[in-house]
């Protein structure tokens, strides 16, 4: 077997353990510095959640589970820590089982940090079943009607935070962060309707499909998986910290560059190795 | 017993996430029976979490308690409603399940519909933009023109109904055709972005959580002893592996 032939048949696990290796490398030095160029959507959710008024609640939307916990639980800290420091309450809503318990292990782990105080910053809403049913009940119209109470059995009416949330009036913007298809339900029902911004953070898979929202308004700005929410954070001044989304951010370029040069390799050795048999074809 | 689980309940929980990481990337190397075992184990955690949350977060506060403690004895329907998709498993009235069905269904259409005018109308609207005027720059004139450009080119490929025959229609829809491979591969790349970062998620775990916390744990003679087992059942067990035939894969 020559070298181009080779070189299309390198065993699969070789190049798991290379890929490992790009990864760990970036992930054991724990680089602070983040992305400094900064995408026009993250830009724009940026600006979105700067611009609402501190009176009014904003909903932490959740729909994801421990399968991707990597590329939306920085999504939703980077979120958590913009809203804490700007001092807008909000409230956390979960529409899936497991992922209500990471949301709210992230809610208790950002709000020790930065000392803020459950029911006065934040409210956990828990579990819900299905953002359909639950926004087309009328959670709009008549919030406290639809989501009575928070996930420890507290009346929304008697946390300092919800307590005169009556209904979208109230709401100042809505972040959906997601890593299945539920935007579209937000935007039928809830947002456009009501005229309420909306932040999208899907993993990255799903990011490609959201620019049409983008470019129509229909979402006001959008944290593209882990890279997302790395620019989130030097916008929030986090540039120069090592954090995990840096990291991330890092691996995934090394990553991406030698899955660019395995790709200019297999082709080196597919066009080689026509030509060799062309070669000897015509020979 | 007890009081030592509690006070190692951190260690307890990092080892396990580590051994389960561990077991699920070994199908990595080959299929085997460790990660099938681990596979069933987060399937029917993830089952019984799930009950256990839809109970003592919906169901309970949202429907029991209202019927029984509350008062609210209507609440009774819905249970009434809900057992009526279990009809399904009965040949005999399974017409039953099929009201239920329906009803959502009906709810599903109705949802469709109003998301399909709320969602594609404005990106419509949104798609057809002046090129000139408003104060627009070369540079956002020929964005939009490269956009026309793209969107003509690609629906063109999906015209079904008659040949391409003549020239104008043919070399249209080919460049739509290559757009759309354009978009395919931004689209792909994505989603490359996306598994590396659950991966590295995990990783980021195995390096900053339980690397750590094997290097601290490694001054205890139980633990080295515990580890020195494992070691050994995987050396037996990656040796059973290699000796076995190997099955050719058509």
């Amino acid at each position: 077997m020559n070298i181009f032939a080779k070189l299309q048949n390198i065993d699969r696990r070789i190049l798991y353990l290379l890929v490992a290796l790009v990864i760990i490398i970036p992930l054991v030095r724990k680089p602070a510095r983040h992305p400094r160029t900064i995408f026009k959507e993250v830009q724009s959710a940026y600006d979105t959640i700067q611009a609402v008024p501190n009176d009014k609640l904003v909903i932490l939307s959740s729909y994801f589970d421990a399968g991707t916990v990597a590329e939306n639980g920085p999504q939703v800290e980077a979120m958590m820590r913009h809203l804490f420091r700007k001092g807008t309450k909000f409230a956390t809503v979960t529409w899936d089982p497991v992922g209500a318990e990471l949301v709210s292990k992230i809610g208790k782990q950002v709000s020790g940090q930065m000392h803020k105080q459950y029911g006065r910053d934040w409210v956990d809403l828990g579990y819900n079943p299905g953002p359909m049913y639950v926004i087309v009940s009328g959670m709009a119209k008549d919030f406290q009607k639809v989501i009575k109470q928070d996930k420890y059995g507290t009346k929304l009416a008697d946390i300092s935070a919800t307590k005169d949330v009556k209904s979208a009036k109230q709401i100042g913007t809505v972040i959906e962060v997601t890593a299945s298809g539920t935007v579209p339900v937000w935007i039928a029902y809830f947002n456009m309707p009501n005229n309420i911004p909306l932040v999208y953070c899907p993993t990255a898979v799903m990011a490609a499909e959201a620019y049409p929202y983008l470019d129509s308004g229909q979402l006001n700005g959008m944290l593209n998986g882990v890279i997302g929410s790395a620019q989130y954070e030097t916008l929030l001044g986090m540039g120069n910290e090592a954090t995990y989304s840096s990291a991330a951010s890092w691996a995934l370029s090394t990553a991406h560059i030698f899955i660019i040069v395995l790709l200019i390799i297999g082709n080196i050795g597919y066009f080689a190795a026509n030509r060799a048999r062309g070669g000897r074809r015509h020979g | 017993m007890a009081n030592w689980i509690i006070a190692h309940a951190n260690a307890i929980t990092i080892w396990c996430a580590a051994i389960s990481t561990f077991a699920i990337y070994s199908v990595l190397y080959a299929e085997n029976k460790f990660y099938r075992f681990f596979e069933h184990v987060f399937i029917g955690l993830a089952s019984g979490y799930s009950m256990y949350i839809t109970w003592n977060e919906v169901i309970y506060p949202k429907w029991w308690k209202l019927m029984v403690n509350d008062g609210q004895w209507y609440w009774a329907f819905a249970a009434v409603l809900g057992s009526m998709f279990y009809f399904m498993y009965s040949r005999k009235h399974a017409w039953v399940s099929r009201v239920i069905f329906g009803l959502f269904m009906g709810l599903g259409a109705g949802g469709a519909f109003r998301e399909f005018y709320q969602i594609y109308f404005p990106q419509i609207g949104a798609s057809m933009k002046p090129v000139v005027g408003g104060g627009m720059s070369v540079w956002d004139t020929l964005n939009i023109v490269i956009f026309y450009v793209i969107l003509f080119a690609s629906m063109s490929y999906f015209f079904f109904s008659f040949d391409h025959k003549s020239a104008a229609i043919k070399h249209t829809a080919m460049a739509g055709r290559w757009f759309l491979m354009i978009g395919f591969g931004a689209m792909f790349g994505a989603t490359v972005m996306g598994r590396m970062t659950l991966f590295i998620g995990r990783f980021n775990f195995l390096v900053n959580d339980w690397f750590p916390q094997a290097k601290s744990d490694w001054s205890s003679g139980i633990f080295r002893a515990l580890v020195s087992l494992f070691a050994l059942a995987l050396i037996v067990m990656i040796v059973r592996a290699i000796r076995r035939p190997k099955v050719k894969h058509e």
